[in-house]
């Protein structure tokens, strides 16, 4: 049972490798690998989740001291604007199995704007943290909150967190550029958009980070 | 190509004249390879070298505690050298070697694929490895770390030292293991032939699934941990350090939870291959096929739970102590399943005795014992003891040397004429596992009591009563170099002039042993089908039926 | 898992199928969710039960989080494969937490660090809230068996 003589009329997919027989074999192959990907990732972060639990669990007024320093509407501004980018790369893939190639682009356009406006903002967030001395270890010298014990740490966390994150929107943002690449250029068809869906599935997850970080940060 | 033969007396071995080694030239072919085969040489190449340079390290420890007092260096360079021991064993050798070069050389061609999930992410893994292991060595070079390969805080985050280096060496490897893992779960997944329902699987490529799950899970965390170790030293961050209102004891948090399941990508697949070698050597069936899958899985489940039994010392609380106590010897009762269905394949099979045989009983000794001192040194009133002793260095090296690299050994026998299409010399190689296991035992056995007489772990002096014991167990450690310095030379030897070994010289049921040796670039020539259950050898008196069309 | 149908019958009834509707209501909703965790983040709700205000936001979260999973992650249609490895990190993520948590629950309030006493430098308020069971002692006291 080899692919070649099932289809001996049609040429083999022009995308399928080699050491697979169909083009579904290796959209499956694709996907899992992508899911796997994703859970090494929340592994990753998984760690620092831990150390923000365990610390706040030991600092429990000072968490709540230090997370009113924080801007709420900044925080809450980033959210809405990732949530969006979700729904618009989620959009884009849509339109891209479709068949709207310019529909795509945009939406991916706007996509990647959200995200260099999530950066914008953190990046006016950090500034304030650096001027008032918000900041993590040895580093930290804001007044107000040096009564609480270790506030320190929360700005640790915060700063890890929030910096792994950021990280994670600047490659987010790196893969969606060239995903709108391959769709620019032709490669991205209603034939074959697995590429697309696996892009979106990484931003996808980089707003799932956001979404537990927003509440832990901001809201506590 | 050769229909799948059963050598016999009057039909020659027959070595391809093309084959994956020589069907490209070329430096470039070999560094971008997309061949899984090309890989795992690659991998057995570097591994090597790797294992050459932790054993170096080892040598020099064994040859310091040869005296009480200091014998050829003093105590900053001791500990030095037990660190890099354990960084390049446990990262650069342990984890990758036999996931990195049999899983990669053997897997895929005993599912019947023509190569892994994703190739070209397997040749990225092998750049990580390489990147990874010059900047882990670099620490030898700028004289760095000498906080134990464990890397606990407060000491290794405040003392000045040239640690960095080495921590982005080790994420990198850690994300190396990871891609490695991701891809041969997705193989396993896509790329089995036609008629291979996961029950049909070899053993060997269930416990490289069960290996690769813990690498996908655990890894990422080791990363992390390092990373915020790293960012410690240098940025002075304080996560971990009291003064700042950190924890120290968070930091054994991390680093166990992954560091124990590592010690199960170790294990499981040197058990894998013994599971698929010990049914070629009795030339009979698995017994118990099913149970030894599972316990596979099983210990891979159990071995996330069991982390804290690195800590009952470290201001753990006592519920967590006991808890993690119990959970950890859960493993005891898988790995006891496997053995016990190993013993009994073995029973009335039609053994042949050559050194794969001895490395087998060596194995089976070692695993046993290894794992009795492991439920040992579970149960807390005991580990107040023994942490921190040579017993547990013991029990570990038991583990780690007498069932890891023993699965080693027996893979690099029965898989090199595979590999190179070349038969190694047998008498040789018998001397040799009998040097490698008695000088095992010669080793480790006095270390068992030793530390149990209280001589601790990591210090390069100690009570004179103790000498004795340490001189036999550098003896024995010099048996073990010995033994693998002969290993060496008959398999370079055999690698040049070699007796060629035909498609299949155990007539193994394997999937991989029916193609040829050394394997075609495309790994089979015809498509794959399976039909027989794995590792089915014929009864006395049956027709041999192939597995594969 | 190969199946023989074409690529381009398979994917243009997918997207006849699902259209974009499912998108933009789950967007609306976790808008919504999130306007809502904002408002409970502004009140203080610990009359209620005492952790409440995380756990009502880890709620929402969690509800945020299924719903882009769900939907904009394409769950709904993916393999069973794919499910189980995702939503198994998220299980080994909560034994990590759990598993150390086991540790901090039960230690003795003495090896903790924000119940070490200080002797010199101003008077800080020991915060409450962290131990589950023993209270803040400062006494080292010779009894503690651990």
């Amino acid at each position: 049972m080899s692919s070649s003589d099932e289809h001996a009329h049609s040429a083999r997919h022009p995308h399928l490798a080699e050491h697979f027989e169909t083009i579904q074999q290796q959209d499956y192959a694709a996907r899992l690998g992508m899911w796997l990907f994703l859970g090494t990732e929340v592994l990753l972060f998984a760690g620092l989740f831990l150390g923000y639990t365990v610390y706040r669990h030991f600092y429990h007024a000072t968490w709540h001291a230090c997370s009113q320093a924080l801007s709420l509407s900044l925080g809450a501004t980033n959210t809405v604007i990732l949530i969006s980018s979700s729904l618009t790369v989620a959009l884009a893939y849509w339109a891209v199995k479709v068949g709207k190639r310019n529909l795509a682009l945009g939406l991916l356009a706007f996509t990647i704007l959200c995200a260099i406006a999530f950066l914008c903002i953190k990046y006016v967030e950090y500034s304030h943290k650096f001027h008032v001395g918000e900041l993590p270890g040895k580093w930290f010298r804001a007044e107000e909150l040096m009564q609480y014990p270790a506030a320190n740490m929360y700005f640790t966390i915060y700063f890890l967190a929030t910096g792994l994150h950021a990280f994670h929107v600047i490659v987010g943002m790196s893969v969606l550029l060239w995903v709108a690449k391959g769709i620019w250029k032709g490669r991205y068809t209603p034939d074959y958009f697995v590429p697309v869906e696996l892009g979106a599935l990484y931003w996808h997850l980089v707003d799932l980070v956001w979404i537990f970080l927003f509440p832990l940060l901001y809201l506590i | 190509m050769t229909q799948q033969s059963q050598p016999s007396a009057d039909s020659p071995a027959v070595y391809p004249a093309v084959n994956y080694l020589n069907a490209d030239r070329g430096v470039k072919s070999w560094l971008l390879t997309l061949d899984h085969k090309r890989i795992g040489i690659m991998y057995f190449a570097s591994v090597l070298v790797m294992f050459l340079v932790g054993g170096i390290f080892a040598m020099a420890v064994r040859l310091e505690l040869l005296t009480p007092g200091p014998t050829i260096m003093g105590a900053n360079t001791y500990n030095r050298m037990f660190t890099l021991h354990g960084i390049v064993m446990i990262f650069l050798f342990m984890i990758p070697a036999i996931p990195g070069v049999f899983g990669n050389f053997c897997m895929p061609l005993m599912l019947g694929a023509k190569d892994v999930a994703f190739p070209r992410l397997n040749l990225l893994s092998l750049y990580l490895y390489w990147t990874g292991a010059i900047l882990a060595i670099s620490a030898i070079i700028f004289g760095g770390i000498d906080t134990g390969w464990t890397f606990y805080p407060p000491y290794s985050t405040t003392t000045p030292m040239t640690a960095f280096p080495a921590l982005v060496g080790i994420f990198i490897l850690g994300f190396s293991s990871i891609v490695t893992g991701l891809n041969f779960i997705v193989t396993i997944h896509t790329l089995r032939a036609p008629g291979m329902t996961w029950m049909r699987m070899q053993l060997f490529v269930w416990a490289i699934y069960a290996t690769s799950i813990i690498q996908v899970l655990a890894t990422p965390v080791i990363g992390l941990t390092v990373m915020l170790a790293g960012i410690e030293k240098v940025a002075g961050f304080g996560l971990f350090d009291s003064a700042k209102g950190g924890d120290p004891v968070l930091f054994q948090h991390f680093f166990w939870f992954y560091s124990h399941p590592a010690v199960y990508i170790m294990v499981l697949p040197s058990m894998g291959v013994v599971s698929d070698a010990i049914a070629a050597v009795a030339r009979k069936n698995v017994f118990g096929y099913q149970m030894i899958a599972y316990s596979s899985l099983g210990i891979a489940f159990v071995g996330f739970f069991a982390w804290g039994h690195h800590m009952f010392v470290s201001g753990q609380s006592p519920f967590d102590n006991g808890a993690f106590a119990v959970i950890s010897m859960f493993v005891g009762v898988f790995t006891a399943i496997k053995v016990f269905n190993w013993v009994g394949t073995l029973y009335r099979g039609a053994i042949a005795i050559n050194a794969m045989f001895v490395y087998i009983c060596g194995f089976l000794f070692f695993v046993v014992f290894g794992g009795m001192t492991g439920i040992a040194v579970a149960t807390i009133s005991l580990d107040i003891h023994w942490h921190d002793t040579y017993f547990v260095v013991a029990h570990f090296h038991f583990i780690m040397v007498g069932a890891v690299i023993m699965g080693f050994l027996i893979a690099i026998h029965y898989w090199f004429p595979k590999m190179f299409g070349r038969m190694y010399h047998e008498g040789w190689a018998m001397v040799s596992a009998s040097f490698i296991v008695l000088g095992f035992i010669a080793t480790f056995i006095p270390q068992f009591l030793v530390g149990n007489a209280g001589m601790p772990r990591r210090y390069y002096m100690y009570p004179e009563r103790f000498q004795a014991m340490n001189v036999a167990s550098t003896a024995g450690s010099s048996l073990l170099a010995f033994g693998f310095i002969i290993i060496a030379i008959y398999l370079i030897y055999a690698l040049v002039r070699g007796e060629i070994a035909g498609d299949n010289p155990w007539k193994s049921m394997g999937v991989e042993w029916q193609t040829t040796s050394p394997p075609d670039k495309h790994n089979f020539a015809k498509p794959v089908v399976i039909t027989k259950d794995p590792h089915s050898y014929q009864k006395p008196g049956e027709e041999v039926e192939h597995v594969v069309i | 898992m190969a199946q023989a149908t074409t690529t381009e019958s398979a994917h243009a009834k997918d997207a006849h199928h699902h259209g974009t509707k499912s998108y933009w209501v789950v967007w609306v909703i976790l808008l919504a969710c999130t306007g809502l965790t904002v408002f409970t983040g502004q009140h203080d709700l610990s009359h209620v039960f005492p952790s409440a205000n995380i756990t009502i936001a880890l709620i929402i979260a969690t509800i945020k989080a299924s719903l882009v999973v769900w939907y904009f992650m394409h769950m709904r249609e993916a393999a069973g494969t794919n499910r189980i490895v995702f939503v198994t990190s998220f299980v080994f993520l909560l034994v990590m937490i759990f598993g150390v948590f086991g540790d901090l629950w039960t230690r003795s309030p003495m090896t903790l660090p924000y119940h070490t006493p200080t002797t010199e430098g101003p008077e800080i308020e020991v915060p409450e809230g962290g131990a589950h069971h023993a209270p803040a002692h400062h006494s080292p006291s010779p009894e503690h068996h651990e």
